[in-house]
């Protein structure tokens, strides 16, 4: 279609018209993103080199504190609960962002199916994200109350002695992967626009060769939805390692039992809000920064093998 | 006929089954806000509360003052959800389909600055909101959204990347100007991707509790969840009327989301143009 | 067609900026910072709410020239702080605020609330009627930051109607009593406790609260340390032990499993013993005003030596507050006789004033006893890491009591950590 087009124009023009092109796209590119540009000077790269400079620091909020060089990085290194606040955080992220990709999916595909009453059922599978934080930590403790919780009542029912929850070492965390999955409902309308996007033209021509729906989705639902999975898999990683509201409000702070639910974050926020040490607690976010950049940086490398562009 | 059948059964029942597990945690919230407090906590718990409490809603509008909050929480989330569908797109746009020294950069860094927990940021840009003489009022909740959020621009990146190059040539072709091609072209096409940008942003405007915890002074400017907070006291929480809120606050966006449903599925039309 | 959506594109802009510019004129009034109005923050909901409201007009009504505005914030206590804590470093703080006591130390150690002393010296201000250790909460390093504002104490809450059931004549002074009394009272039926005698860690057992019923203490005046005495490890260890009798994952099933308020285990009747503040007294007096029980001393090894300890609020003048002598003008107003007494009165509390709580609570069976322990009631160390401590000494219970590591090389780990902090 394309070449037709640029074949019956002269040769000469077709170039100038490149060069226009990118000059143009060059003073355009800058004018559509220059509210970012500005917001991220202003709202983002300001904090953020703040922060930069109080890990270096003994700044307390109240005070500018002095200059310590590497101090706190150092003071880190021998703080037991900032290693314990690294298992927990890496051990939920490990299960939950796989865990949530397959579910999401899944779920997706099925709630892109042409079935009768899909607004309601979208719409239940969304409802979780919209619950107030407060409540829903809230929420959750009863449900998972040993003993008069709901979850355990319907184990009970099916004969099963279900477990203390957020009550045993053992089982707070997969608890609180459960209570993430829940909350599932964003991501899956992130799949769910992205499955929007995936033209009827590749299905009819699938149709047409004879493919059935299994092996649809595993040659053109699954790679062209990769963009996506894609998004969600660095956003899930940046989420997970950032995992805060609900550990702190459901432990009151304490990420109890047996320091179980200690999250990398929470320890920051202690340090930096209760303890008066936020220069601390900013070596501890720029540790995190680095170790995050890292694993997004190598998503970003694998992604041209596995991450595939309807538009190319 | 057949398999499509067996197909629509398969899907329905295991939506189904899904969708009560999902359900379960939502009911049992509407159910505290029905109950007086001394029927919270029974074993075995009671789904239909008996009598239904109703009381606990008046009760709840009451002891705080609802719809002051109500408005001006939908004053707050109204406006940053308009400000982050003007600038959100505009700016993924130009990342995904315009060609520009300093383009990858910069989208780098974009990803770079979400990675800094917001614990730790949120002092200095409290002070900056400060000198700007901002904090006392709903701006530091509503301005920055008019200038991006970088979780939006990358997902409407990774959109705008699936749409193909060959509507813009032609476009330029045609002798279209660049912000035509962005808003007359492009934009639509990105519909349901823009639509779920300005859902999430909207969720998270109501929802937030701690920008308007740090940034509201006047209680007549509070918004619904820090009124969610006032349940809670020394002499024990008032869990019925909390949910009683909680449910409140979570019905207009069930609704919003449930019509918004429509406007997801007609994105499919334009599906058409593509390829 | 064209034409047509740059008109809808251009009347959207409008829109947009109509809007901005309509937030920015309605919203952009902040604080009436006027020189006679003073600002108070106060986390409190009900009658403490109300209570405020009504000081504040009492105030205004003696000082026609001063009007306060009272503002609830979302949140205020012990680690919920942030508010206030943007504000001072903001340049922009309330002129009063309504504090934890025990932060006063952490907080004045960094140079955030206004130093009282002078202002006291100068005032007609007596703070001979406060209780001494709410006094010393509220200074640090020889000085005043705050003026105390009621208190509590922790006393042991016992179900007459168990123990009649039981068999129990009265409540258990020592610990080996307290055990066999739990015992007597427990019901279990398999891992499932219907009624639990006692629990050491529920409701305000705290590390604190049983270090210094064994006898122990926690830090040194004179060395300025925290120190590791083998009876706050004793009391860890008995601990322990009694979460190993009872079986931890069991007696947390059960903990779990309880609410507050109404649902409470002690007014629910699934635990009849429990160590808790006066202001379950209201709990009670709301919920279950016909609930037979009465309070004892906390039992200590010797069965003698009874103690407890005491928390409580405090007004504070952060540092960088404008209208300073306002705000104290009306602090001594609030924390004074008249304010106390009816900030008590309404919320039933106890007041840091002990002639108010001997008037008010006279003829109060049972907050007479409350009120007869706090002349000698102990207060938590008031340290730049007071905090951390409180933090650490309640990880370390959690640890001990689910046996993970020994109490002596616990208490070592936060006597580490917290001294090098202290020395710093």
């Amino acid at each position: 279609m394309k070449s037709e087009k640029v074949i019956t124009k002269p040769v000469d023009s077709r170039v100038s018209i490149k060069k226009t092109k990118w000059r143009t796209s060059h003073v355009y590119g800058w004018l559509f993103a220059s509210p970012w540009v500005i917001g991220m000077l202003l709202f983002f790269a300001f904090p953020l080199l703040s922060s930069i400079y109080f890990s270096f620091t003994s700044y307390s909020i109240i005070n500018p504190g002095e200059f310590v060089g590497l101090q706190n990085y150092r003071d880190l290194m021998n703080d037991s609960l900032f290693w314990t606040a690294i298992y927990n955080t890496v051990y939920f992220t490990v299960f939950f962002v796989p865990l949530s990709i397959f579910c999401g999916v899944s779920l997706a595909l099925f709630l892109n199916m042409k079935v009768k009453g899909m607004a309601i059922y979208r719409t239940i599978f969304f409802l979780p994200t919209l619950v107030p934080h407060v409540a829903m930590a809230v929420l959750w403790v009863w449900l998972l109350n040993p003993q008069f919780g709901l979850v355990n009542g319907m184990l009970a029912a099916v004969g099963m002695d279900g477990p203390a929850w957020l009550g045993s070492e053992t089982w707070s965390k997969p608890s609180l992967i459960l209570m993430s999955l829940w909350g599932i409902g964003q991501a899956v309308v992130i799949y769910l626009a992205g499955l929007h996007d995936i033209s009827q033209d590749y299905y009819d021509a699938a149709e047409v060769d004879g493919a059935n729906s299994v092996q649809k989705i595993g040659h053109i639902t699954l790679p062209l939805l990769t963009p996506v999975i894609f998004f969600n898999l660095v956003m899930g990683v940046i989420g997970a390692f950032q995992q805060f509201t609900l550990p702190y409000t459901m432990t009151k702070g304490q990420g109890t039992p047996g320091n179980s639910l200690v999250f990398y974050v929470m320890h920051i926020y202690d340090n930096g809000f209760k303890f008066f040490k936020m220069g601390y607690a900013s070596a501890m976010a720029w540790i995190l920064f680095v170790v995050i950049m890292a694993l997004t940086t190598l998503i970003f490398v694998t992604s041209k093998r596995w991450v595939h562009y309807q538009g190319n | 006929m057949k398999p499509k059948l067996t197909r629509s059964i398969v899907a329905h029942t295991v939506l189904i089954v899904a969708s009560i597990l999902f359900l379960l945690p939502f009911l049992w919230l509407v159910s505290t806000s029905l109950k007086p407090t001394t029927q919270i906590f029974t074993w075995p718990p009671q789904w239909i509360p008996n009598p239904i409490h109703w009381r606990n809603y008046l009760d709840a509008m009451e002891y705080i003052p609802f719809f002051t909050y109500l408005k001006n929480t939908v004053v707050i989330t109204v406006l940053g959800t308009l400000g982050v569908v003007l600038s959100c797109p505009l700016v993924a746009y130009s990342f995904a389909k315009l060609k520009w020294r300093g383009r990858d950069t910069l989208f780098f860094i974009t990803i770079a600055v979400m990675m800094i927990p917001g614990q730790v940021t949120m002092i200095p840009l409290f002070i900056l909101f400060e000198k700007m003489g901002w904090v006392g009022t709903n701006l530091p909740l509503i301005v920055p959204a008019f200038f991006g959020v970088p979780f939006f621009i990358f997902l409407l990146r990774q959109f705008f990347l699936g749409l193909p190059n060959e509507l813009i040539d032609s476009a330029r072709m045609d002798g279209a100007g660049e912000f035509r091609i962005y808003w007359q072209i492009m934009l639509p096409l990105a519909k349901p991707a823009v639509l779920a940008v300005g859902l999430f942003q909207f969720m998270a405007g109501w929802t937030d509790f701690i920008g308007p915890l740090l940034y509201l002074t006047e209680p007549d400017s509070y918004t619904m969840s820090l009124g969610l907070q006032q349940f809670q006291s020394e002499k024990g929480s008032e869990w019925g009327l909390m949910m009683a809120v909680a449910t409140m606050m979570t019905m207009p966006i069930i609704v919003l989301f449930f019509l918004l449903q429509k406007t997801f599925i007609q994105g499919i039309t334009f599906t058409g143009i593509k390829g | 067609m064209s034409l047509l959506n740059r008109v809808q594109m251009i009347c959207s802009l409008m829109a947009v900026l109509v809007l901005v510019g309509t937030v920015m004129a309605g919203c952009a009034t902040g604080q009436g910072d006027s020189a006679n109005t003073i600002t108070l923050w106060h986390g409190m909901t009900d009658t403490g709410k109300e209570t405020f409201e009504q000081l504040a007009a009492q105030f205004e009504e003696k000082h026609p020239d001063f009007k306060v505005n009272v503002v609830y914030i979302a949140q205020q206590g012990e680690g919920r702080n942030e508010k206030l804590l943007a504000a001072i470093a903001g340049g922009n703080p309330p002129d009063v605020a309504f504090f934890d006591r025990f932060e006063v130390g952490s907080w004045a150690n960094q140079g955030s609330l206004t130093d009282l002393t002078a202002m006291v010296e100068e005032s007609d201000l007596d703070l001979e009627g406060y209780y001494p250790f709410a006094v010393e909460e509220a200074s640090y390093k020889g000085k005043l930051y705050a003026l105390p504002m009621g208190t509590d104490a922790r006393m042991l809450f016992y179900n007459k109607d168990h123990f009649r059931e039981a068999g129990i004549d009265s409540p258990p002074k020592t610990i080996a009593e307290l055990e066999a009394a739990a015992e007597k009272l427990t019901i279990k039926k398999g891992k499932r406790f219907e009624r639990i005698g006692f629990i050491p860690w529920l409701g305000q057992g705290w590390t604190y609260t049983w270090g210094w019923s064994f006898g122990g203490d926690f830090y040194d005046k004179d060395k300025e340390k925290v120190t590791i005495e083998s009876e706050v490890v004793q009391s860890l260890e008995w601990m322990r032990d009694y979460a190993k009798k009872y079986n931890i994952e069991d007696v947390t099933a059960f903990t779990d499993s309880t609410g507050s308020a109404a649902s409470d285990p002690f007014l629910t009747g699934q635990i009849s013993m429990i160590v808790d503040v006066n202001a379950k007294i209201s709990v009670i007096n709301k919920y279950k005003p016909d609930l037979n029980y009465d309070v004892a001393p906390i039992p200590t090894p010797t069965g003698n030596d009874f103690t407890t300890w005491s928390g409580g609020w405090s007004l504070i003048m952060p540092k960088g507050a404008k209208n300073q002598e306002a705000a104290w003008e009306f602090m001594k107003f609030v924390a004074g006789e008249e304010g106390q007494k009816n900030y008590s009165k309404n919320t039933y509390n106890l007041s840091a004033i002990d002639s108010i709580n001997q008037e008010l609570y006279e003829e109060d069976p049972i907050m007479k006893q409350f009120v007869d322990l706090l002349p000698s009631s102990n207060h938590r160390p008031v340290i730049s890491e007071g905090t951390l401590l409180w933090n650490e000494l309640n990880k370390a219970r959690d640890l001990a009591v689910r046996g993970k590591g020994d109490p002596r090389q616990l208490m070592q780990k936060v006597s580490n950590k917290v001294n090098k902090e202290l020395e710093q």
